[in-house]
């Protein structure tokens, strides 16, 4: 916090002189110059628009914004859809699937791939690639894949295992573990990466004075290592969270909200009642509710982070 | 000097028409016509209009049933710089117009009788209080059932004459092999199925009652919990395949043997003729069987945006009367697979489904069962119309039973009010 | 005995570790040999019934009419000057999201003013903002700058929301270099731009890629943005892509589909390939310490 006050008693500057005050001024203020336009506009792109979303979801707006105020009863509304409802209890489910299996999966391959494998650096590829792409590309591949008459189903019933089944995506109840099987695809990669780096960040001592006294590695794993990688745990838990929270064109790739408005998630609802529905308001009541979840999560992280980074200054 | 000026002469006369054409005004028209039937369709107007001196800067999104279209135009008006014209279905033409951002076509309407070559049906989607602020150029029947004539043969089968003739007909297929009733999960492919059933089972005034005027009393009636128990009996005609089917494909399974039937909009007719199928000897295209058979429509209409660039302004008017006229109108629908939404164009040129089209709207005007398609946003707003989707197709893949649904129904509609 | 068991134990470990690496690389791969399977099959083989499975017969035109020949709408062009379009939005937006982000790390960690803290919480929020709620703002807002419907339009748009991630990459990463080197230089005489040109940066290369490898991605594979403040001919490769996809009637062109769908992908899958591995590295040296 210090370090602005200090810096501009640099010496060599000879605060007598109006032209040398002008530039030691401008010097204290050119930080903050420097950052003011990206704050500024994301000031704008972001805050401002919170708010005026959050005026919309007090209005009356239907097809296009009405700048009126109707008190809470676009949440009201909001609320009152049964399709509301599937999609906070799938973002849940989705949510809480999506991070246990992308963590313990990103963890074992990062484990794995740590114990000097050959050719890591194809596998570690292998693992990332899925990040690369959007699901406007791989939307389609997946459908097929998840399909009981083309995809794995129809593949394992044809080397001779008559009685297999693989039909999530056909059934409402657990259409949204396929959404999930697609998410973990895409992601596990960029867990694996991030667990990958905090295990390459630890002292390799450790693990050998632990091995000298005879314990042994997935001891070594459970009770040393995974522990060390804390942090990497938050950026991960963090960075899914995000994913999930935004996940958009996975589910309208996947299964457009079907089978019957099963896989609904807030990002497609309120997308379509902005959109599709002309219900303006529901929309951006939803929208509301998206962020204020996202805030819960997220403030109590920022402030740990920043509170913690003070105290190492 | 001389010498620049016969230069530049030379070039004048070089040019090559359409640049100079280019002059005359450029439109940009957004639409959600992306597949091959639709573009060459939609290259009959564009065609017309560069003949006429205009330029076409063609924007289309495609995907949704639309819906990516209509939020880029919601987007393009909030920067205020709308396209010159627009695609409109259903109530979205309506809508706009009643937010004041239209032209009002009146003055050629009026001039070249638009008004009277309309159904009142139709006129109730692209007129209001005397503005005609949007063109209707096709119209599309949405409750036919497409078959496979040489399965239907090689099972004694005839066109059923009632919806429990076509769901008995349901366990000789299966013992056959073949898939009775092929369709997708997607809510719309199931509502136009749902459609069919209120009209073909209660009549057409109470679709009106039910899907237009949203009447509670006609929203929980019996006849409501009959249309839902009857496609429960036809959700088991469908195969276990029909998640993330599109429409398309199910079509493939019938003009391949593989499904003997479908309940689509005419617009999969190209499908058949795309595998170079006839009618009458490898498919078929009749009605949803009724006693009263209705005409569920649904149409295509190009709306204009208020424009201060006098280059736009003329060319939305030469679109409009483009649209309008009855030879651009027919030459769009034999390619698009529709016939023409102005009434009194010959149905000279049309294909055997179409002239049936004709003949049966004919007939449906006479009947009052010429009915807008809920499915496709032409009986009630979007956001009642999103509810029945929801209902319909929820109620389709799980085992809600019938009257679970109608709560819902009723439910959901009164809190879209 | 004993060395020889235990020896015998870790090829088996050996063994269980290479299986399940390759069991998940499998795994990986699947939607990827969907996706190239099919774009080299012709058209009748696909509806003869093998979505999957290795084609019969090669033919590279499927792949040739979707960089060049597919149709969207009226205009018969294929991908490729939608590929234009995405590259000359991605280019300025990657650089000036990642200038701006390293500008901002490098304030925020060494020439930290009251409220910092603050402002760098409140840039992070808005990583977390779902898109869908600010498009018809921001469409009023573009309309107003007059970018409305262009491609510098979309450039500003990636940016301004580009910055709350790169700002959190380079915060992070600068955060870790020792306070002491950017004093000693100040005592040195060195300025603000001067320690960030030749101190900061040159430190930063690792971060700098990750930060790259990330709005590139994001910002090549955007659809919402790219649907909604572009149209016609200006619209990035992703809204094209989607065009030629939900082609609706017709025969279904899986083949074409899916050689556009790889063409969408290429420039991605090869920055990852390339630059995979400074990824990993650049993650280790900074990004994952909070």
């Amino acid at each position: 916090m210090t370090d602005i006050s200090q810096s501009a008693a640099v010496p060599g500057t000879a605060p007598q002189r109006p032209a040398a005050t002008l530039s030691a001024r401008l010097a204290r203020w050119l930080p903050r110059l420097v950052m003011a336009p990206s704050f500024l506009v994301v000031l704008i792109g972001v805050y401002l628009f919170i708010a005026w979303t959050l005026w919309i979801s007090l209005s009356s707006s239907a097809m296009l914004p009405r700048y009126d105020f109707v008190g809470l009863e676009q949440y009201v509304r909001l609320w009152n859809t049964p399709r509301w409802h599937t999609a906070v209890i799938n973002l849940f489910l989705f949510t809480g699937l999506f991070l246990a299996v992308t963590i313990a999966l990103g963890l074992l391959m990062a484990i794995l791939l740590d114990q000097n494998i050959r050719a890591e650096g194809v596998l570690r590829t292998v693992y990332l690639y899925p990040m690369a792409l959007s699901f406007i590309v791989t939307g389609t591949a997946w459908k097929w894949v998840l399909n009981p008459e083309l995809g794995v189903e129809k593949v394992v019933q044809s080397w001779g295992w008559d009685t297999f089944a693989f039909d999530w995506i056909t059934r409402p109840e657990t259409a949204i573990y396929c959404v999930v099987i697609a998410a973990v695809w895409q992601s596990t990669g960029f867990a694996m990466a991030i667990f990958l780096a905090g295990l390459r960040g630890i002292d390799s001592s450790i693990i050998k004075a632990a091995q000298i006294e005879g314990a042994s590695l997935p001891r070594i794993y459970a009770s040393i290592i995974v522990p060390l990688l804390r942090p990497a745990f938050l950026s991960v838990i963090v960075l899914l969270s995000y994913i999930s929270i935004k996940s958009f064109d996975l589910v309208l790739a996947l299964t457009n909200a079907g089978p019957g408005g099963s896989t609904e998630m807030p990002s497609t609802f309120m997308f379509a009642y902005t959109f599709q529905r002309n219900q303006m308001g529901v929309g951006a009541a939803s929208a509301i509710m998206m962020l204020m979840t996202v805030a819960a999560i997220i403030i109590p992280y920022l402030y740990s982070e920043l509170r913690e980074d003070t105290h190492g200054h | 000097m001389t010498k620049y000026k016969t230069l530049l002469l030379a070039t004048a006369l070089a040019l090559p028409l359409p640049v100079l054409a280019q002059e005359k005004g450029t439109i940009e028209v957004l639409h959600h016509w992306v597949s091959e039937s639709e573009s060459a369709a939609l290259n009959v107007v564009r065609e017309r209009m560069a003949e006429q001196g205009f330029g076409w800067q063609d924007s289309a999104v495609g995907g949704m049933s639309g819906a990516n279209a209509t939020q880029a135009l919601r987007t393009r008006l909030a920067s205020g710089n709308p396209p010159g014209a627009m695609q409109f279905l259903g109530y979205e033409g309506l809508n706009w117009n009643a937010e004041g951002v239209v032209r009002d076509f009146s003055e050629p309407a009026n001039e070249k009788g638009w008004f009277d070559a309309i159904e009142p049906e139709v006129a109730e989607f692209v007129t209001a209080d005397g503005k005609f602020f949007a063109m209707p150029i096709n119209m599309h029947r949405q409750n036919w059932i497409w078959a496979n004539k040489k399965v239907f043969d090689a099972n004694g089968l005839s066109v059923p004459q009632t919806w429990a003739e076509l769901i008995a007909m349901g366990p000789k297929l299966k013992a056959a092999g073949v898939v009775p009733l092929a369709t997708g999960d997607e809510a719309w492919q199931i509502q136009l199925i749902f459609d069919a059933l209120v009209t073909d089972l209660n009549g057409p005034d109470f679709y009106r009652k039910a899907l237009v005027e949203l009447d509670t009393e006609a929203l929980s009636s019996p006849g409501m919990i009959a249309v839902f128990d009857t496609l429960r009996e036809v959700r088991g005609l469908v195969d276990d395949g029909f998640v993330g089917r599109d429409w398309a494909v199910a079509t493939g399974m019938v003009a391949s043997g593989e499904a003997a039937m479908q309940v689509h909009g005419d617009w999969a007719k190209g499908e058949f003729l795309a595998h170079g199928l006839k009618e009458g000897e490898d498919f078929l295209c009749f009605a949803t069987p009724s006693k009263t058979p209705s005409y569920l429509f649904l149409i295509d209409s190009f709306g204009a945006f208020t424009t201060r660039d006098a280059a736009t302004t003329a060319a939305q008017a030469a679109l409009a009367e483009t649209i309008m006229d009855p030879e651009v109108q027919r030459a769009f629908n034999r390619i698009k697979g529709s016939i023409p939404a102005r009434s009194d164009v010959s149905v000279d040129g049309f294909d055997s489904c179409a002239v049936k089209s004709f003949e049966d709207r004919a007939a449906a005007i006479g009947n009052g069962a010429m009915l807008g398609a809920l499915t496709h946003g032409f009986a009630s707003q979007p956001q009642f119309a999103a509810v029945f989707a929801d209902v319909v197709g929820q109620f389709f893949v799980t085992d809600m039973t019938s009257q679970q649904a109608v709560d819902m129904l009723v439910n959901g509609i009164a809190n879209a009010m | 005995m004993a060395t020889k068991s235990l020896a015998r134990q870790q090829m088996l470990g050996r063994l269980f570790i290479y299986s399940a690496l390759i069991l998940l690389a499998l795994y990986y791969l699947m939607p990827l040999w969907v996706m190239v399977t099919t774009s080299l099959k012709p058209l009748d083989e696909i509806y003869s019934g093998s979505f999957i499975g290795l084609p019969q017969e090669i033919t590279f035109e499927a792949w040739s009419k979707a960089w060049s020949g597919a149709c969207i709408g009226t205009e018969c062009t294929g991908l490729r000057p939608y590929f234009v379009n995405s590259i000359m939005m991605v280019v300025p937006a990657v650089l000036l999201s990642t200038g701006l982000g390293a500008l901002n790390g490098y304030v925020l960690t060494k020439w930290r003013f009251k409220g910092a803290n603050l402002v760098f919480g409140m840039m992070l929020f808005g990583c977390f903002l779902p898109y869908q709620a600010v498009i018809l703002p921001m469409a009023q807002v573009l309309g107003r700058l007059g970018l409305s419907g262009s491609i510098p339009g979309l450039v500003l748009v990636h940016t301004v929301y580009g910055i709350c991630f790169t700002s959190l990459f380079f915060r992070n990463y600068f955060i870790t270099i020792p306070d002491e080197l950017t004093k000693a230089a100040q005592i040195d005489g060195a300025g603000f731009f001067r320690i960030f040109l030749s101190i900061m940066l040159p430190a930063a290369l690792p971060i700098i890629v990750v930060s790259c490898i990330w709005q590139f991605t994001q910002v090549w594979n955007d659809f919402l943005f790219g649907v909604s403040f572009t149209s016609g001919s200006d619209t990035p490769i992703t809204v094209a892509l989607n065009n030629i996809v939900n082609v609706t009637t017709g025969r279904k062109q899986y083949n074409v589909d899916m050689a556009s769908a790889m063409i969408a992908a290429i420039p991605t899958l090869l920055v990852y390939v390339v630059a995979g591995r400074y990824f990993v590295r650049g993650l280790t040296a900074g990004a994952v310490k909070g």
